[in-house]
């Protein structure tokens, strides 16, 4: 083969160094066989290197390519899909090293590389996944600058050096283009993540789902509210609403269940400063968004039911930012349409017959509806009722019924699930909320982290002039929970995130990993509103805050006005290169004193030395013998002589000597030069 | 300045003997001054022996000449021990090398063997006999000259052993004028019987060296020293450049000219006056390139700027 064809030692170390560095990542994702192939790919490419072993045949290639492919089926099922397309694309990644022989194949495989790092963005936008990709790219760089370092025998440390010094050379323009460079809506869509578990709240409860969900220490979104932090007890983060009991399973209104006269929320009047926030969503593969109470949002994307929750149109496959507004005293739903009535009062028409009965006792024991929902929530803190994150299983019919009569442990959604039960059984328009409530208050950046185990439901009860009216049965159970949280209600039990041993949330009374923790949320939190969240319309927004203003135009000047700016201080060092050091201001002043005798015809050869020059010129003009004997004194007293270390004086005699050359400026006396050169 | 009437008269000295050298008789010494080896390098009857025995003769050096033949043996020169019958041993007798100031007639007309045996007691101060080292007096000169190389009956010195010498001087025919006083001292019998007094001791010498490590080399003679190795190494005319150690040679004589002439600080003229001296025997023409060694210095003299730009 050709030596100029061959791929250097050096260059295949980076290589397989940038192997297994771009399939780390996805590891996680991989079926275990996938890396088994990395490490055959790897230890055939080596025993190939040291002569050991043979290229593969082109039948085995074949062979390899189709079990690979096959090989993705089985493990996924489909070959559509990311993480199909992701592991079918990695897999191609390993056994193209196996047949990588000649420095174009080494090119194919790191442009591939770098395609790889960009597919650890599609399933997470977390700063140490960038982190982890400036490195992987840092890698496929290295490689890319050893494979043009031919001869390098040995593995050469000093090339990563090379290759991050043009990286951080880039980082110029890679700014200017992630501010700059249109932002176009996908080409194409993304195959969705089939595989990818739907995280956060369900659009459906049954009795335990929401206990389930307290185990994870995940953060489920930050917000950062623009004024003071309201209590922990006001922060009740509304997601879904439960208009529909069926078999003991709470579940929403769809949107086409809805009649179309009630699909739009009604007005509701707002008075006072609303409380202004920002929500940062963590992917949920879902489309609901959180807020407060009454809430309305401006950011693009962010749509509102009928019920008056939020909710994005598409699912929310990556972080999502929003901005909402609060009127935490406002009054939704003043009056209620008919049909509204009916769907919030409808219960199953058998079963849990006890609750029942004890709903229509009580209630006819009050005379309003408010009187009933405090009695209720009086019958809970009286009785022995338990707040448990271990509530046990309740089985088969009547399981309210069980609930209320004989186990009285429950969690959250059992309580609001009871109490909008017995609201609906006495008439009463009620339903459950599923959400988060509280949070953690990160001092570091003033945001709020709602964690998964913050999961919460509660009830809404429809008051006569009220509207709806949140009501939490739990606070009557376990006051701690809405003031405390979850972890100081369930100390007792010991039951907080039982089922993650090391989740650093377990280790907050330690001081030091506690501060670690909460100041790498903050900064998570400043990534995904910066970085993540730059978005096309807050690109706009920069632009127009700037250049008042987006057109095509505007967008090629800065483009091109930028690289100009990068691209041509670096096109000057380097033409400037060749000097080891730049000219000194005496030679400068010197070269002009040479300019001008080369106008009177007296041109300074390169080899001629000062004194030299000066001795031709003085023959060739007597006129100006005693300006250019001085000047050729000055210049070579201080090119040539030991300045003393005060530099004073060298800047005394540089002055004078930058005189005297300004100074002279030699009339063209044509009959003097003629009249010397002919003689 | 009195150092200056000390080398004026000195090379006073030298050219009663050798008429109309005068440039020549300086850069040997300047040479000398530097502490580096001559090489003179002329044809026959050029006054190549005699430039050597007067240059020792002014310095007051004890020296020693050697004929260099083709059958000249490295004992010849280092010396050799002989079994004394008497007390039953050997005895070291050593040979003309160990002297001051040594003469090498014809350097190239002895073989490789003894020419090596001779450059390595220049390089190192010292020869080494029948295993053992023994130290050559201080100062240590050699002054050797050489015909032409393509004279018959020569063994050629290679290049690295050319690059020892610090200097390499050509004499050149007399000027006229100078020729004709040659003659007439000749017909009125005042040459040949001359013989030249010493007017340099060694103090003197030791003074001259002292000023020559207080010259100044300023960045801007140092940046012009630079561009011209460069150009040697760079330029298509040149097969083998100027090696750090000529560049070194270059900057040391320049340094000890500029003493010569009671400047404390180096100038350009310096190096130019040195740089055919230092470099012409150091510097090898590419295939194509039609001159010598001189021509390449004065491509080099012509083609480097003295002043960056």
């Amino acid at each position: 083969m050709n030596i100029q064809q061959q791929v250097p030692r050096n260059a295949l170390v980076w290589i397989f160094i940038c192997l297994f560095a771009l399939v780390a990542p996805h590891a996680a994702r991989l079926p275990v066989w996938v890396l088994v192939v990395y490490v055959i790919a790897f230890v055939w490419r080596l025993q190939v290197h040291r002569g050991r072993w043979s290229f593969p045949g082109s039948w085995v290639k074949v062979a390899m390519t189709f079990s690979a492919s096959l090989g993705i089926y089985l493990s996924y099922g489909t070959l559509i899909g990311l993480e199909p397309t992701v592991a079918l694309l990695l897999t191609a990644f390993a056994l193209k090293l196996i047949e990588l022989s000649q420095r174009k194949d080494a090119y194919v495989l790191l442009f591939l590389g770098y395609f790889i790092c960009v597919t650890e963005f599609l399933f997470s936008q977390d700063i140490l996944i960038t982190l982890l990709s400036v490195v992987n790219v840092t890698l496929v760089t290295t490689a890319l600058v050893a494979l043009h370092q031919p001869g390098e025998h040995q593995f050469n440390r000093g090339t990563i050096k090379l290759a991050s010094t043009m990286l951080l050379q880039a980082v110029p323009l890679m700014l200017v283009v992630f501010f700059v460079f249109p932002r176009f809506g996908p080409l194409w869509t993304v195959p969705i993540k089939s595989h990818t578990a739907k995280t956060g709240m369900s659009d459906h409860m049954k009795p335990g789902d929401v206990a389930s969900l307290s185990q994870s220490g995940d953060v489920a979104f930050r917000v950062k509210f623009e004024g003071e932090i309201p209590p922990k007890s006001e922060l009740y983060w509304r997601g879904l609403v439960f208009s529909r009991l069926r078999q003991d399973v709470w579940s929403g209104l769809g949107f086409y269940e809805v009649p179309l006269s009630e699909r739009r929320p009604s007005e509701v009047s707002t008075s006072g400063n609303p409380l202004s926030y920002s929500i940062i969503m963590e992917p949920t593969q879902q489309n609901w968004l959180y807020g407060l109470h009454y809430a309305r949002s401006n950011s693009p994307g962010v749509m509102q039911s009928s019920d008056f929750r939020l909710f994005s149109p598409g699912p929310l496959e990556s972080e999502n930012m929003y901005s909402v507004n609060s009127w935490l005293s406002a009054s939704a739903d003043e009056s209620l349409s008919d049909w509204r009535r009916k769907a919030e009062t409808k219960l199953p028409p058998l079963g849990n017959l006890k609750t029942r009965e004890l709903a229509r006792e009580l209630r006819s024991g009050v005379s309003s509806d408010e009187e009933f929902v405090d009695a209720i929530l009086a019958r809970f803190n009286v009785e022995p009722y338990v707040y448990t994150l271990r509530p046990g299983a309740l089985s088969g019919d009547n399981q309210i019924d069980q609930f209320l009569f004989q186990s009285q442990r429950g969690f959250c959604e059992h309580f609001a699930s009871a109490f909008v039960f017995m609201m609906r059984s006495a008439g009463v328009p009620a339903r459950v909320v599923a959400g988060y409530q509280g949070g953690e208050i990160n001092p570091v950046n003033k945001t709020v982290i709602v964690h998964q185990f913050d999961a919460h439901a509660w009830a809404e009860v429809w008051i006569e002039g009220k509207g709806w009216v949140r009501v939490d049965p739990t606070g009557a159970v376990s006051p701690d929970r809405i003031e405390w949280g979850l972890e100081e209600a369930m100390q007792a039990e010991g039951s907080f995130l039982a089922a993650a041993p090391l989740s650093a949330l377990r280790f907050r009374n330690v001081p030091l990993l506690n501060m670690l923790r909460l100041r790498y949320d903050a900064i998570t939190y400043r990534w995904q509103s910066w970085v993540v969240g730059f978005d096309r319309e807050r690109q706009f927004d920069l632009l127009q805050r700037f250049f008042g203003g987006v057109s095509t135009q505007i967008f090629a000047t800065i483009l091109l006005g930028s690289w100009v700016l990068v691209l041509v201080p670096v096109a000057i060092s380097l033409f400037r290169k060749k000097d080891t050091h730049p000219v000194s201001r005496w030679d400068k002043q010197y070269l002009i004193f040479c300019g001008r005798m080369a106008k009177l015809g007296l041109v300074r050869a390169p080899g001629e030395t000062p004194g030299q020059f000066a001795q031709r010129a003085v023959a060739a003009l007597p006129v100006y013998a005693k300006e250019l004997e001085q000047i050729t004194r000055q210049y070579n007293a201080i090119a040539y002589t030991k300045v003393d270390g005060s530099g004073g004086s060298m800047g005394e005699a540089l002055g004078r000597f930058t005189r005297a050359v300004n100074r002279f400026k030699p009339a063209r006396r044509r009959g003097v030069i003629d009249e010397t050169v002919s003689s | 300045m009195q150092l200056q009437g000390v080398i004026d008269s000195a090379v006073k000295e030298v050219g009663g003997i050798l008429l109309g050298k005068e440039p020549q008789i300086r850069l040997a010494l300047c040479c000398l001054f530097a502490r580096g080896h001559l090489l003179i390098e002329d044809l026959p009857g050029m006054g190549k022996t005699t430039l050597s025995h007067a240059l020792a003769a002014v310095l007051g050096l004890s020296w020693k000449r050697v004929q260099f033949t083709s059958d000249l043996l490295p004992a010849d020169i280092l010396g050799v021990s002989v079994y004394d019958a008497k007390d039953g041993s050997f005895s070291f007798h050593p040979g003309p090398i160990f002297t001051q100031l040594l003469l090498a007639d014809e350097i190239n007309r002895t073989t490789p063997r003894t020419q090596s045996a001779l450059l390595e007691a220049m390089a190192e101060g010292q020869v080494t006999v029948e295993g053992e080292t023994r130290s050559l007096p201080a100062p240590f000169f050699v002054i050797a000259t050489q015909n032409p190389v393509s004279q018959s009956g020569t063994y050629p010195l290679p290049e690295s052993q050319l690059d020892r010498f610090l200097m390499r001087l050509e004499l050149g025919y007399p000027h006229p004028r100078a020729e004709r006083e040659m003659f007439e001292r000749r017909h009125s019998g005042a040459l040949a019987i001359n013989n030249p007094q010493q007017r340099i001791t060694l103090e003197q010498l030791e003074i001259i060296r002292t000023a020559v490590s207080k010259v100044h080399a300023s960045e801007n003679l140092l940046d012009y020293l630079q561009r011209l190795v460069a150009f040697t190494r760079q330029s298509p005319e040149f097969e083998v450049g100027l090696s750090p150690r000529g560049a070194l040679a270059l900057l040391d004589c320049a340094k000890t000219w500029a003493a010569m002439h009671n400047r404390t600080h180096v100038v350009p003229e310096d190096v130019q006056m040195v740089l055919p001296a230092v470099a012409s025997h150091r510097l090898v023409p590419s295939g194509d390139y039609a001159g010598d060694g001189n021509a390449l210095v004065d491509l080099l003299q012509r083609k480097v700027d003295v002043i960056g730009s």
